[in-house]
């Protein structure tokens, strides 16, 4: 009888669930407030530049289709383990997707209505006209609705659908995005030889894929994954083969990721070694953050921060310009090597003194709290009063390269080198970490902050030591960041940086260090 | 002198006062039991013992010595240790890794390794599970965690809040079962519940609690007695 109370209590206490009609509201806002705030950022006007299939698709186009189709996925994956096919199913989602494209209808007729360019400078008439699809204000708002409405339906009824024909259709879907996006990597790629280049020629022009090119990559991206599928049903599911040989197969798989990443710049050339290389300073960042989201549990916005101070730092130690402390001090001129530890030492210091003040806010207020402070380091280092020290929107110029030896590290297949080797050696180090002590203390934290602190967790020290590790992995990026440029702008540190870092590891799974 | 001692405390939350005045004393190696309705204060008795809330007035002190202050890892690492309500195992960790979260404050290893195989022999069915996301087990077993994880501090004194909360009758059982094998390996238990009439059953001594004030105190089968516990609380 207590025991039933008990229930009776924990279930009183919570609301009552929302119907079914709700929630598909609910989802069809938040799924168009996700359209309206990509528009807002200006995200999507920047992205519509980017052609997928010239004359057909843009990627800005793309996000909106995908918005409509998610809108419907996620109804049906709201009905739970026995959602299946109704007619209620389609009526939810074609609701949902109206009101998501609802809510983009709004922006527009508000943006007809009134200059909402003074406030929002993203919200422009190129943003306008493709939000309206060059159809005019009515038309506009009525293939907004109706078309996130459909493809709500499309989206619903694609997640009911048969799991292996899903599979293959997002397979083809996610490869010609892929061939869209990374257009000029693979056609720079496909230069050389002319068989080659004629295949290059028929799905590429200089802008994107042409129609013929997109619908080949389709065909064959879901023929090859029909048939690795049939290939592989043939041999024993994944769960069935032993540890020992499937954590072979996993080294194996991670060395020869390692050798390609290893060989793969070295082939490709200096372009593609900048490339690459960014996307190394990106993974390393990604790293330190994912000690304070993913292991801490503490959102933080203001990251690029600590990534800036590494920047400057090194900047102000190393850099050949009246800026540099080497100019106006005692101090000399130090070597990249010298620099870049106290870089991130100073990333450190900055990264506690960051956590301090936001000890003690949790949650949704954690993330605006880090981004105003993020956004305040980047304004102190725009402003004139710490111009003559740090340079404001000028920038630090004639920053060295590294020199290994008397070799210079100066072309960006180097400098890939040795982002490549400080990954490696963070990688380690997160790792280390993510099984130490501390590690486990973060993630009770994550957990629970009152029970942690109540198992005799020092709450200050562990958090202010997730902020101050985080920032070291930030700062080393921001150091490796100033000898790649050889020269560095506040404008350089945006929130958006912060923003796609975190980004990188919600895609790569919160926790999950290899990512 | 008892080794825990609490005198005359308020609590406020903002301008709520959810503790008017509440003394209680639990003697070295006693289970003591603390019952009454939803609301009356009790997890928030456990929440300023730990020190989580501070009290406004009175004062708290183990073994003589005030806690006032103190932070909350700080009293952990005193010895005082909560299998909070609602058991709030780290449901992302690991059996294990819940476990040794327990003795975060210890360093003594071999010691700690042995406690885990205590812990083991106490809570059999966890055995199998030690490798298991603590998240995607049982309630039942979900408070054997809970349980195992504060025993592995090895606390002088255990507090514990309502560990038969929506469990089956038979988990109930077996719940109360160990808290009395806990406490004959010598391990004093402050035991917070709804369920009076199992809890004062086991309990050597018996406070209950009515918003925010004690109203009556006895031993345990005395309170069981009580004409006016028996219209209260057990039907
Ligand atoms: N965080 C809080 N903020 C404001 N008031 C609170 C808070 N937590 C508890 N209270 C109030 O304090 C009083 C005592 O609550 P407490 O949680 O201690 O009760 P309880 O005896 O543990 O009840 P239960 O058996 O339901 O767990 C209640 O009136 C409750 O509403
Ligand atoms: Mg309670």
């Amino acid at each position: 009888m207590m025991a039933g109370a008990a229930a009776r209590r924990v279930a009183g206490s919570r609301r009552a669930p929302p119907s079914p009609l709700q929630r598909a509201a609910v989802t069809g806002l938040v799924f168009g407030i996700l359209g309206l705030y990509l528009a807002i950022v200006g995200i999507l006007a920047m992205i519509h530049g980017r052609a997928i299939i010239v004359g057909v698709l843009t990627l800005g186009q793309a996000t909106l289709v995908a918005i409509g189709l998610g809108t419907g996925a996620m109804i049906v994956r709201g009905d739970g383990e026995h959602g299946a096919w109704s007619w209620s199913t389609l009526l939810r989602s074609l609701f949902a997707g109206a009101i998501a494209g609802g809510v983009l209808a709004l922006l527009v007729v508000a943006m007809d209505a009134l200059d909402l360019r003074a406030i929002f400078i993203a919200l422009s008439p190129a943003l306008f006209e493709m939000l309206t699809f060059d159809l005019g204000l009515a038309g506009g708002v009525l293939v907004l609705i109706g078309g996130s409405a459909a493809l709500a339906a499309l989206g619903a009824l694609l997640t009911l659908g048969p799991r292996a024909f899903r599979r293959h259709v997002l397979i083809g879907c996610i490869a010609v995005i892929f061939f869209g996006v990374f257009q000029e990597l693979i056609q720079i790629m496909m230069q050389y030889g002319d068989i080659i280049g004629a295949v290059r020629e028929t799905i590429y022009t200089w802008e994107g894929l042409t129609p013929e090119g997109a619908i080949l990559i389709f065909v064959i991206a879901t023929a090859i994954s029909l048939l690795a599928a049939r290939l592989r049903g043939g041999e024993r599911s994944d769960a069935e083969t032993p540890p020992a040989q499937r954590r072979n197969a996993r080294i194996a798989k991670a060395a020869v990721a390692v050798l390609l990443l290893v060989l793969f710049p070295l082939l490709a050339g200096s372009y593609i070694g900048q490339v690459m290389m960014l996307v190394g300073l990106y993974i390393l960042m990604g790293m330190g953050l994912n000690l304070e989201v993913g292991l801490a549990g503490l959102l933080d916005l203001g990251f690029v921060a600590f990534f800036a101070v590494g920047a400057y730092t090194t900047a102000l130690l190393t850099a050949d310009s009246p800026h540099a402390l080497a100019a106006f001090t005692a101090i000399p001129s130090l070597s990249y090597w010298e620099a870049m530890p106290i870089a991130v030492l100073v990333s450190v210091i900055v990264g506690v003194l960051f956590g301090i003040p936001v000890l003690g806010v949790r949650g949704d207020y954690l993330a605006v709290a880090t981004m105003g402070l993020g956004e305040i380091v980047r304004v102190i280092v725009q402003s004139d009063a710490a111009a003559p020290l740090l340079a404001g929107a000028q920038g630090i110029l004639q920053i060295p390269k590294p020199w290994l030896g008397n070799i210079e590290l100066s072309d960006p297949v180097d400098l890939f080198y040795l982002t490549l080797a400080c990954a490696a050696v963070a990688a380690y180090c997160a790792w280390r970490l993510e099984n130490s002590r501390l590690g486990r203390a973060w993630m009770a934290v994550r957990d629970d902050e009152d029970v942690a602190q109540a198992l005799g967790i020092n709450l200050v020290k562990v958090k202010l030591l997730a902020y101050g590790l985080g920032a070291a992995f930030a700062g080393l990026a921001g150091s490796i960041f100033a000898v790649m440029l050889t020269s560095i702008y506040p404008s350089s540190f945006q929130l958006l940086v912060s923003i796609n870092v975190l980004a990188l590891i919600i895609v790569g799974g919160m926790a999950a260090c290899p990512a | 002198m008892a080794l825990l001692e609490i005198d005359d405390i308020h609590v406020f939350y903002d301008k709520i006062e959810a503790l008017k005045g509440v003394s209680i004393a639990v003697d070295e190696k006693q289970i003591v039991t603390l019952v009454g309705a939803n609301g009356a204060g009790k997890t928030t008795t456990l929440r300023a013992i730990s020190g989580i809330l501070h009290p406004r007035a009175g004062e708290i002190r183990l073994g003589g010595e005030s806690l006032a202050d103190l932070p909350p890892h700080e009293i952990a690492g005193m010895g005082v240790v909560q299998v909070p309500e609602g058991r709030r195992i780290f449901a992302r960790l690991t059996v294990d890794e819940n476990l040794q979260m327990g003795a975060f404050s210890r360093n003594d290893r071999r010691a700690i390794a042995e406690d885990k195989e205590r812990m083991l022999a106490l809570f059999p069915r966890l055995k199998e599970r030690l490798k298991q996301v603590a998240g995607t087990l049982s309630g039942g077993e979900q408070q054997m965690v809970a349980t195992a994880r504060a025993l592995m501090a090895r606390p002088r004194i255990l507090l514990m809040d309502e560990p038969s909360m929506g469990l089956s009758p038979v988990m109930v059982e077996h719940v109360f079962e160990t808290i009395r094998a806990i406490n004959q390996q010598g391990v004093t238990i402050l035991l917070v519940e709804q369920n009076a009439l199992m809890a004062l059953g086991i309990a050597d001594f018996g406070y209950v609690m009515e918003s925010g004030r004690i109203v009556l105190t006895g031993r345990g089968q005395d309170l069981l007695e009580d004409e006016n516990v028996q219209r209260a609380y057990l039907g």
